[in-house]
């Protein structure tokens, strides 16, 4: 696979190069934080930036997405035909996604992209999107990523990858697009033999900086789903939880959605919107009965979806869970998802 | 612009305001017809969301009245709406809705008189701010 | 104020081991630097779990609403105020609630503070003697405390509870000549076409994943107004015109009942200052009906209440 190296001061024309054929997103700041916007010009980007806010699932499952437009008055011949709203699936380049954002993007696709059922929106722009990922040299205190099965080298969800290795980035080609979109780059230079030892000793020190959680995930994966249920630390863990929903908007492998229409004078719209599972009336039946009506059931669920369900259910490899930190670090009542697996994880129930 | 008639939604409280307004129709007086009673039983009646909604249909205005305080037909439903559409006027016109669309006022079932005079008042000072563009939802702007 | 540590723990023990309640509220030692969990102990030798610091700023009254046991909570002066406000309007009663007062000076700024590393992580944080000394792999900062506190924390005029079954600190001195509402005046200055523009650049990162309003003690509602849907008040999407309806009636659903407590903008996961909304009301009611939420047991809040002489020149 292609591999090439870019020096620093070239980098902003290669990625002009990218923005003559893509739409490029990269993360901006944005007052404090960081989040993936279209670039206009190459020197927005931060590369500094340890990670986005929002994780970039929203440049794929987004936030409010317009499905159909249909009319209702008695005048047009189509009333009542639901019409799909036209959209941009433009090709595309996210820049700088973080592994663990990359390898999130493979979890949803377990559920946006099956042999039944293909959403028209997600796969589409997943299809226009090339994935340039940038490898993370210095993880933050919250990364728990090589713990869930990735790591901050890791090329499993990428097209590209770059690793920062001091003067400049070492690209290298980690699938047929990613092959397709370095033929663009002009300003890459050969990769010597120095610059690859670089960067297996920057994957090393990064993979060992990282603090190990020492997660024994196969002990959950292995214990009875109804004991793990019925255990009786979640009394423990559920208590702090304001259901503020913040975990599931920012988390990149989240994706509940709730679908509504608007009608406005004759014309409407089915809009498709996040929801999340946080809230008391997410599981409100037609009927009136609410399964999840109280707290620690949906606050139990929310980990056990995540570390235990979805397990079992697509018997993946790895939990829905990338550890990029970012519900470690915003959650506002300091609910700790590594505390709340360690308990999981743990064969015996400890008070803290 | 000269096209364009202001569209008022007017929330009268039954037993007082809507009774004058009856007797200004009854009485034969002139005031503009830009105005679309709604009938409540009281103005405390009122809940500020339905203001709101009012505006977000495209209601360029929106004018509220009841009877006069200690006139209430249920003693005191008045005195809560006061203070109410107080705080509600002072915060609406703080985040920036011109201060001409909202309007309140104390009209008892006599007032036939007054009561075609404030609609005019109101029309026209609707008529002086334009089409509203505030909190109102032609569709959700979502690509 | 780490040093009501040791005396909230001694209480906790204490009550739970008399049987005077069934649980204690109040705060465990987070896993963030600039971070507590909030946390229930229901045994008397679990109430080493409870700690205290400078960064004990979400408003445990959160947790009361409709309770059915008896607890005893933490509360700084924010919280007392709206534990009053909670047993005003009916969702608790005050013989079920034991309150630890908490005198308070001021709660730490942990996104501030944050940013001022540079995207550096924190990993020891010491606070002495109004200083906040932070250690990273390979920093070290000191800040000065009074710099960094919660917005609402440095116009606060009530540190200390107004309503406390015992206390677990010295009652600490109240702010003087603070002026509560200048920031609200600076935008009555603008005009309407001004203040539209800043109330929309405002909510403009609004995500609507109505962190705000379920960090506030005051949105207990078994539906909120958000998910009523005949009618539908306001819209999901992150359309501007439902967002901003949904910060004007959630602003105004907290009329005379916000303390200001600042865990609204402590929760947002974009950093919107919503207090811009209920400062304005905050300061209406203030001018207009001479009113403080959760100060005294014998007002009734004050749309819940009226007087004949109400100011009226707006109506006409």
């Amino acid at each position: 696979m292609t591999e090439m190296y870019i020096p620093k001061n070239k980098i902003d024309d290669a990625v002009q190069e990218m923005m003559a054929q893509h739409k490029v997103f990269a993360p901006v700041l944005q007052g404090r934080f960081h989040d993936f916007a279209p670039l206009s010009s190459p020197e927005e980007v931060d590369w500094e930036c340890r990670n986005t806010r929002l994780s970039p699932k929203g440049l794929f499952h987004r936030h409010s997405e317009r499905m159909f437009d249909y009319s209702l008055s008695k005048d047009d011949p189509e009333a009542g035909i639901l019409k799909e709203s036209p959209k941009d699936f433009s090709p595309r380049v996210v820049l700088n996604i973080r592994p663990c954002d990359a390898r999130a993007l493979q979890l949803v696709d377990v559920n946006f992209d099956t042999p039944e059922y293909r959403d028209p929106w997600w796969v589409k722009r997943r299809e226009a999107t090339t994935l340039v990922g940038l490898a993370c040299n210095d993880p933050c205190s919250t990364c728990f990523c090589g713990s869930v099965g990735t790591g901050p080298f890791d090329a499993a969800g990428v097209d590209v990858l770059l690793v920062d290795a001091g003067e400049g980035y070492v690209a290298r080609a980690c699938t047929d697009k990613g092959e397709g979109l370095l033929a663009e780059i002009a300003s890459g230079e050969p990769v010597t033999a120095e610059i690859r030892e670089k960067v297996e000793a920057l994957k090393k020190q990064a993979e060992t900086s990282m603090a190990d959680l020492h997660l024994n995930l196969d002990l959950i994966a292995e214990k009875d789903m109804k004991e793990l249920f019925n255990e009786e630390f979640w009394e423990d863990v559920h208590f702090s939880c304001i259901n503020c929903g913040t975990c599931t908007f920012l988390c990149p492998t989240c994706w509940c959605f709730d679908i509504q229409d608007e009608v406005y004078e004759g014309k409407g719209m089915r809009l498709r919107n996040w929801d999340s599972c946080m809230y008391p009336l997410f599981t409100l039946h037609a009927s009136g009965h609410n399964p999840r009506d109280q707290k620690l059931q949906r606050v139990r669920q929310r980990f056990m979806h995540k570390f235990k369900y979805y397990l079992d259910k697509y018997e993946t490899a790895t939990p829905a869970c990338v550890g990029c930190g970012r519900c470690v670090q915003h959650c506002p009542v300091n609910i700790d998802i590594r505390e709340v697996v360690r308990r999981m994880a743990a064969s015996c129930v400890c008070p803290a | 612009m000269s096209e364009w008639e202001p569209k008022i939604v007017a929330f009268l409280c039954n037993w007082c305001s809507y009774g004058a307004a009856d007797l200004a129709g009854v009485s034969r007086f002139q005031y503009p017809a830009n105005i679309r009673v709604i009938r409540v039983p009281c103005s405390g009646r009122v809940n500020p969301k339905f203001i709101l909604a009012a505006f977000r249909h495209g209601a360029d205005g929106v004018w509220v009245s009841g009877c006069h305080p200690g006139d209430c037909h249920y003693i005191e439903g008045n005195y809560y709406a006061r203070r109410k559409f107080a705080l509600l006027k002072n915060l609406l016109e703080h985040v920036g809705i011109e201060p001409g669309r909202l309007h309140f006022s104390w009209i008892s079932s006599a007032e036939a008189t007054k009561f075609a005079e404030t609609a005019r008042q109101v029309v026209e000072a609707v008529q002086a701010q334009g089409p509203s563009q505030y909190f109102v939802k032609k569709e959700a702007e979502v690509a | 104020m780490r040093e009501y540590t040791e005396k909230i723990r001694e209480a906790a023990r204490r009550l739970l081991s008399e049987k005077k309640v069934d649980a204690v509220i109040g705060f465990r030692k987070g896993t963030l630097p600039f971070m507590n969990e909030p946390c229930i102990v229901k045994h008397a030798d679990q109430a080493d779990r409870l700690y205290w610091d400078g960064n004990c700023g979400v408003n445990l009254a959160n947790y009361l609403a409709k309770r059915a046991d008896r607890v005893a909570v933490v509360a700084k002066g924010c919280d007392s105020r709206n534990i009053m406000v909670h047993v005003l309007e009916n969702q608790i009663s005050r013989d079920q609630v034991y309150i630890l007062g908490a005198p308070c000076r001021g709660m730490l700024d942990r996104r501030r503070i944050l940013a001022e590393l540079g995207g550096k992580d924190p990993l020891r944080v010491e606070e002495q003697n109004g200083k906040i000394h932070i250690e990273g792999r390979d920093f070290g900062l000191t800040l000065n405390r009074e710099e960094y506190l919660q917005e609402n924390c440095a116009l606060c005029t009530h540190r200390n509870p107004v309503e406390y079954d015992e206390l677990v600190g010295e009652l600490v001195e109240e702010q003087k000549d603070v002026d509560r509402y200048a920031d609200v005046r600076e935008v009555e200055a603008l005009s309407a076409d001004e203040r539209k523009a800043y109330f929309q650049e405002l909510i403009a990162p609004c995500i609507r994943c109505y962190a705000c309003r379920n960090a506030c003690p005051l949105c207990y509602c078994p539906t909120c107004f958000v998910d009523e849907s005949r009618p539908q008040w306001v819209g999901k999407s992150l359309d501007p015109v439902d967002t901003m309806t949904f910060h004007f009636l959630r602003a105004y659903h907290c009329a005379g009942r916000c303390t200001d407590c600042g865990a609204c903008e402590r929760a947002c996961p974009v950093g919107i200052k919503v207090r811009q909304f209920t400062k304005k009301l905050e300061k209406d009611v203030l001018e207009l009906y001479g009113y403080e939420a959760g100060l005294d047991m014998n007002e009734r809040p004050p749309l819940d209440t009226y007087r004949t002489g109400d100011p009226e020149d707006f109506i006409k």
